[in-house]
């Protein structure tokens, strides 16, 4: 089947031509621009679940732009120059996630922007920002990657700073952008050493030459430093409240997704391009102790916190706390590769998909609850849910899949981490449950603060377009919650063995057998 | 649908189940209590610390954890002033982590 | 003979952009700090694809066996570049509604989001 074949880059395209194309159908009418977004993003998301089925069943995929036919990879000379697109088990998972979050933005956003300025632009930057995200995740080219990584920077920091009406979207704006250019900078610089050293950019091609020379090394480390702030770990987490906090809810999910194509980003660097390279555990050491170190730090704040935007944004961090320490664990041992890792990586992946329903479930209901009163801020909330039945509930639900209360699908992930992380060390495991103790806490007060207590002031109900976003997000979390088991098998279980042990696959792929 | 992780599983049905069992057998101890609730009466009032709560009165979130704030006191006043909102410690601090990358990466 | 100078030159563009950002306030400092570190890396691809007496990479106008440099910083650099100029475009126009806003450029003064 053509389309099939050509789904990967429909998949970037798409979006892409989508946005750019929306301001154009907007000038003729809005009804039509309307139907333009709702074409473009169901394509989207039916091309990405294509890409996901073909690579769960048959392996991975690769689309060579440029060639005769998509699969033919290596250039005459026999030499892989031209850009193409890989995915495995690991970008198609990834691929998945960015869909949902986008799908849930675009319903969410839908009703929502139509009472603010600016919705068409707001639109526009959505689809170049899922494209971005896309294009990260399904790129095998490292020059591609930095491309799409500032497509998605640029577009985020927009997205933070477009009511240029407020101050404070202007001040997190401008920090964050600081911060991602100088991050995506080191990135270049590293891609610039490797080009020098190999002189190619395919990551298939350079993994299969990359020794850990010195000058490795070096890339590696400014490989490292950019997308470990990307990621928001701490101490370069600083970022994160800030634009997180002050975006809108349909904008904050779609950071918190592209958050994760940098740290999907980051398990490429380190498992794929590295892979061969790194047989030292100190980089899988300094990954989880990182995790450790930022989930404890931001749980802390949260705690403290006035403003319900900022205190779920520093929840939002913890939870890549979470992820970092899971797949930190699995690359601590990859060189001896016992059960427990490949369990590890398992938790560390199946929570990215989690934290992706659960924190954007939780924003959801943070900017219904900013559109009810006008304000976030915890001290003057108070008794929305006599008005905000649904929202409330959508709340209670997201804060417990957070804390990892069983049945919900919070637990089943963190129970992986947990269970094998203490076979590493048992401290980790002790800080990761303290870390989720103390989330609990921080969301029975916030639900408290916010909802429960007497009606202090009339609230605005939500719109339906507000309350099908946060369905389709709460049904995500109790499907994943109630039968773990059949996600982890089909979906959490290939993308963790595309890293565990998919890398002589990857490079094959790419280059020959 | 079992989770199994090498050191034991996970089946959110058989939660489920236990669960159920659970709250059967806290509803069968509650129904067997003494009934002395009437609506109406001053039963219904909302008391604050012993005292009757005035009318609208809501335990905000600022009120819940004091103790637990009070007692981090010095830790929480660190990590506040850690987050300056100060550009200049955010690329401070980037540069910090990038300087440990590179050190435990090249030394490694 | 030039040896590695170009390299040093380049790190210590990214080393001086970096500076800036450590030490400047103001946010249109801040900007051309980053615009310096972006020189500093766009001039480190440009200096990678050069060959020793190498000609521009255009095959009609090269004379007969003559070495070309790499196309492929060339081009790299323009991409880079163009991202460039967004983001530097970007981070001016979120000053100016700053200043718009607060009245200061001063980033010790503008930390409304903090703690």
């Amino acid at each position: 089947m053509t389309i099939g074949v050509h789904a990967p880059i429909l998949a970037i395209a798409v979006p892409l031509l989508g946005a750019f194309a929306l301001p154009v159908f907007a000038k003729v009418h809005r009804s039509l621009r309307d139907l333009w977004a709702i074409a473009v993003g169901a394509f989207t998301c039916a091309m990405v679940i294509t890409v996901a089925v073909q690579t769960f069943t048959s392996g991975i995929q690769v689309y060579t732009l440029g060639a005769a036919a998509p699969t033919d990879t290596i250039a005459s000379g026999g030499f892989p120059i031209r850009i193409m697109l890989v995915v495995d088990g690991m970008s198609a998972f990834m691929g998945l996630i960015s869909a949902l979050v986008g799908l849930a933005s675009l319903v969410y956003a839908f009703h929502f922007l139509k009472e603010e300025q600016g919705k068409t632009l707001a639109m526009t930057l959505f689809f170049l920002l899922w494209a971005g995200m896309l294009g990260m995740e399904y790129t095998g080219d490292m020059f591609n990657f930095f491309v799409f990584l500032e497509v998605t920077s640029i577009a985020a920091c927009s997205l933070v700073g477009y009511r240029t009406w407020e101050s404070r979207p202007a001040e997190a704006a401008f920090k964050t952008m600081a911060l991602y250019t100088v991050g995506g900078l080191l990135v270049l610089l590293a891609i610039g050493i490797l080009y020098g050293e190999y002189g190619a950019l395919n990551i298939a091609y350079l993994s299969s030459k990359i020794t850990g020379s010195q000058l490795d090394k070096i890339a590696l480390g400014l490989l490292l430093g950019g997308l470990l702030m990307k990621v928001g770990a701490v101490p370069a987490h600083m970022w994160a409240p800030d634009a997180y906090g002050e975006a809108p809810a349909q904008a904050a999910i779609m950071l918190v997704a592209n958050t994760q194509a940098s740290l999907y980003g980051l398990w490429r660097v380190l498992f794929t391009l590295f892979g061969g390279a790194l047989s030292a555990p100190a980089v899988g050491w300094l990954v989880t102790s990182l995790g450790v170190l930022t989930l404890l730090v931001a749980v802390l704040m949260a705690v403290v916190q006035t403003d319900l935007g900022r205190l779920i944004a520093y929840g939002a961090v913890s939870q890549i706390g979470y992820m970092l320490l899971g797949v930190g664990v699995g690359l601590t041992v990859l060189p001896s590769r016992p059960d427990w890792g490949l369990v590890a990586m398992k938790g560390g992946i199946f929570h990215m998909v989690n934290d992706a329903a659960t924190i954007g479930l939780l924003f959801l209901a943070a900017g219904v609850v900013k559109r009810a009163v006008g304000t976030r801020d915890l001290r003057a909330l108070g008794g929305l849910g006599h008005d905000l039945k649904w929202t409330s509930g959508f709340f209670f639900l997201g804060a417990l899949a957070l804390a990892g209360i069983p049945p919900l699908n919070g637990f089943a992930s963190k129970f992986l981490i947990y269970e094998s992380s203490f076979r590493l060390s048992p401290i980790l495991t002790a800080i990761a449950v303290l870390g989720s103790i103390l989330l609990l806490a921080v969301f029975a007060r916030a639900f408290q603060g916010a909802f429960l207590g007497p009606r202090l002031r009339e609230a605005k109900p939500a719109s339906p377009s507000m309350l099908v976003a946060m369905g389709v997000l709460a049904a995500v979390i109790l499907a994943m919650g109630l039968v773990p088991g059949f996600f982890v098998e089909h979906m959490v279980t290939p993308a963790a063995e595309a890293l565990w042990r998919g890398r002589d696959l990857y490079l094959a792929a790419v280059l020959g057998g | 649908m079992r989770l199994v992780t090498g050191q034991g599983y996970w089946s959110p049905l058989v939660w489920l189940a236990l669960a159920a069992g659970v709250a059967l057998l806290a509803w069968a101890f509650w129904s067997r209590g003494r009934r002395t609730y009437k609506a109406g009466t001053e039963q219904d009032q909302p008391f604050l610390s012993g005292e009757r709560a005035p009318e609208g009165a809501h335990v905000g979130a600022p009120h819940l954890y004091w103790g637990f704030a009070q007692a981090l006191q010095p830790v929480m006043d660190w990590l506040r002033a850690f987050h300056s909102g100060f550009l200049g410690d955010y690329v401070t601090w980037m540069v910090v982590l990038l300087a440990v990358a590179l050190l435990v990466v090249v030394l490694t | 003979m030039i040896g590695n100078f170009p390299f040093v030159v380049c790190m210590i563009l990214i080393a001086l952009g970096l500076w800036t950002l450590l030490t400047r306030r103001n946010l249109i400092k801040l900007t051309i700090g980053i615009s310096l570190i972006e020189s500093g890396v766009n001039l480190f691809l440009v200096t990678l694809g050069y060959v020793r007496g190498g000609v521009a990479p255009i095959y009609t106008y090269a004379p007969p066996g003559a070495k070309m440099v790499l196309p492929t910083p060339q081009a790299l650099t323009l991409t880079s570049i163009v991202i460039g100029l967004a983001t530097t475009a970007l981070m001016l126009a979120f000053a100016v509604v700053i200043y718009r806003h607060r009245g200061t450029l001063d980033a010790r003064k503008i930390r409304e989001l903090r703690g």
